[in-house]
């Protein structure tokens, strides 16, 4: 039985720019990423490969072309209604973790929960639960400049996971760590992969592919390899 | 959002507190340019409004206090002849020259007041006491004016030639100066007809107390009836003087134009620190955004930190207001707090920081989630 598509783009173009000074990035990307998996996207700069990240994510809509975000047709709703859509079904992972300086690590957590509804009190117990399931229980009251940058990138794990999302995305979330810890943090990623869930990221570091149940390879905005990765 | 907004905001003290002082700089400035407006204000009308009555009868034409001419005694009996009278006072008010100790040529307006009146004119004093001007002669100036009519050491017992005569300094007033910057010379009812050689039935305006306030256009209407006298109430004496020197001579305009520009730019330096402060945190707005916050939320997070700075920026401007207050006071100028015009430069402080955050507003709305990954 195929697993659950949980995006689905068809023909996705983006262009900057206007008329004759229109720069395309993306050419007609079509793919689906599906649940049970963790997809890797990967491709040199410029390639188009963060473009389509926020474009399947409904952060910027396509040129032209469609996308379905868990059933919805994200790129074509209003931006109340996309966010919405993000943050009932997606968790973010960035490359320099976008921590809350001010707050603590259980806040920064919590804060997104208070975003789905959830009361304070109920935000901060299940922020807690999230963050000893990367392991961070004796951190919650650290503040980002108090933890490495490993913590850190765990605390952000925690974030994208604790509103329970159908699609984890990731952009180049190893890149500012050492080898190491960028492997324990994919441990952690490759860990959240389940039955309703799915994770995609997108680096350029081979070593991620291990992890990978597909590889994607994008260049010059056309996806030009989809393969099984390490993890298959 | 407000506890993230909060927290961000005063994560980095040092940004947190420069924010705070161009908050607060902008609200003293805006403070102390309706201050001035509004003790100018005062300074018109100071004198009615001590004196106090229901209502004011003067000769027909006189729209400002300072334009006064003499009235006859007949006229004081024309007026208590109305049944809701209860007290007629008389008041003597003009200006008359004088010269000071060193021989310099100057001029003062000459306050008249009946003595033991309630309320007392002048109101407050500074050294003295009102029964010390009980006797031939005696006059009360304010404190701060002392040194323009050149009376050095302690004022108590110094003498000024006023109209040709010698009047004694008995006590000194406070706060009850002229705009103008002619000082009062205080003095009981007997002594100011003395000084201006007026007859002992004259005056310069009568103020009548009435039985019951209901009576008061009744009065107007009876005194109306003699050709050549007018009466209006209290209130509408103090609205026309203040009138009279706000649009009339241009400087309350003037100062009403300096209170507006201080609006301008007070919104300007807030509008400037609020941005600031915003530009600060564009990547967690962009993160909150990204994770699903709506529109609402975002510009919540602008509305909460600029309610922040508004209240406590505002709170830090009222004590260097005050601050300020005192520290003029000693240079004649009065910057007038009273409860309306505390309440309304707080306002108008709210308001400069909702105008001044709209263009942080703009900013976070055209913000791209997508900046997210940048």
């Amino acid at each position: 039985m195929t697993a659950e598509a949980l995006v689905r783009a068809t023909g996705v173009t983006r262009s900057y720019g206007v008329g004759a000074l229109a720069v395309p990035v993306l050419h007609g990307v079509s793919l689906e990423i599906r649940a049970g998996e963790l997809s890797l996207l990967m491709g040199p700069s410029g390639s188009g490969k963060t473009t389509l990240l926020s474009i399947l994510a409904g952060l910027l809509r396509p040129t032209t072309g469609a996308v379905e975000l868990c059933g919805v047709p994200i790129s074509s709703l209003p931006d109340s209604a996309a966010a919405r859509v993000r943050r009932d079904n997606l968790g973010f992972v960035f490359q320099t973790y976008n921590l809350f300086p001010a707050l603590t690590a259980l806040d920064n957590v919590a804060e997104v929960l208070t975003l789905q509804g959830h009361s304070l009190r109920e935000a901060r117990a299940m922020a807690l639960r999230s963050l000893a399931h990367v392991g961070l229980a004796d951190r919650t009251h650290h503040r980002p400049g108090e933890l490495s940058g490993g913590q850190k990138q765990r605390v952000a794990i925690a974030r994208a996971l604790a509103g329970d999302p159908r699609l984890v995305l990731g952009d180049e979330i190893t890149a500012a760590l050492d080898s190491a810890t960028g492997m324990a943090v994919m441990e952690i990623l490759r860990g959240l992969v389940g039955p309703r869930r799915g994770v995609l990221i997108v680096t350029h570091d081979h070593r991620m592919e291990r992890f990978a149940d597909r590889i994607l390879e994008i260049e010059d905005g056309r996806i030009t390899i989809d393969r099984r990765g390490g993890h298959a | 959002m407000r506890r993230i907004a909060i927290q961000s905001l005063l994560h980095d003290r040092g940004k947190f507190l420069a924010a705070l002082a161009g908050v607060a700089f902008a609200a003293s400035l805006l403070l102390v340019q309706m201050g001035l407006y509004a003790g100018f204000l005062s300074m018109a009308s100071g004198i009615i409004e001590r004196t106090g009555g229901d209502l004011w009868v003067m000769p027909r034409g006189i729209e400002v206090i300072d334009n006064s001419e003499p009235m006859s005694g007949a006229a004081r009996a024309a007026v208590s002849s109305h049944p809701c009278v209860r007290r007629v006072r008389a008041m003597v008010y003009t200006f008359v020259s004088m010269r000071k100790p060193r021989g310099t040529p100057d001029a003062v307006t000459v306050v008249g007041f009946e003595p033991g009146g309630d309320p007392i004119v002048p109101s407050t004093f500074h050294q003295g006491l009102p029964q010390d001007l009980h006797a031939p002669l005696r006059a009360a100036v304010d404190h701060l004016d002392l040194h323009k009519l050149q009376i050095e050491g302690d004022p108590i017992g110094a003498s000024l030639e006023v109209a040709g005569q010698t009047v004694h300094i008995a006590a000194t007033t406070e706060g009850m100066r002229s705009f103008t910057l002619v000082p009062f010379l205080f003095t009981e009812i007997q002594n100011a007809r003395r000084l201006l050689h007026l007859a002992d039935d004259r005056a310069s305006y009568w103020v009548v107390d009435l039985k019951d306030r209901r009576c008061v256009d009744d009065v107007v209407r009876h005194v109306r009836r003699h050709a050549d006298l007018d009466a209006v109430s209290t209130e509408a004496f103090i609205e026309s003087t203040e009138n009279h020197w706000v649009k009339g001579s241009g400087a309350g305009s003037a100062l009403a134009f300096t209170a507006i520009l201080g609006l301008v730019v007070g919104v300007v330096i807030v509008g400037q620190t609020l941005y600031a402060v915003t530009r600060e945190h564009m990547r967690e707005l962009a993160t909150l955004k990204a994770l699903g916050a709506s529109d609402g939320e975002i510009v919540g997070f602008v509305a909460w930190q600029a309610s922040l700075l508004a209240v406590v920026g505002g709170g830090i401007g009222l004590a260097q207001s005050l601050l300020i207050q005192a520290s003029i006071a000693q240079a004649g100028l009065v910057v007038l707090f009273t409860a309306p015009v505390v309440a309304l430069g707080l306002g108008a402080v709210c308001f400069m920081c909702f105008v001044a955050s709209l263009w942080s507003v703009r900013a976070v709305l055209q913000l791209e989630a997508a900046e997210v990954f940048k």
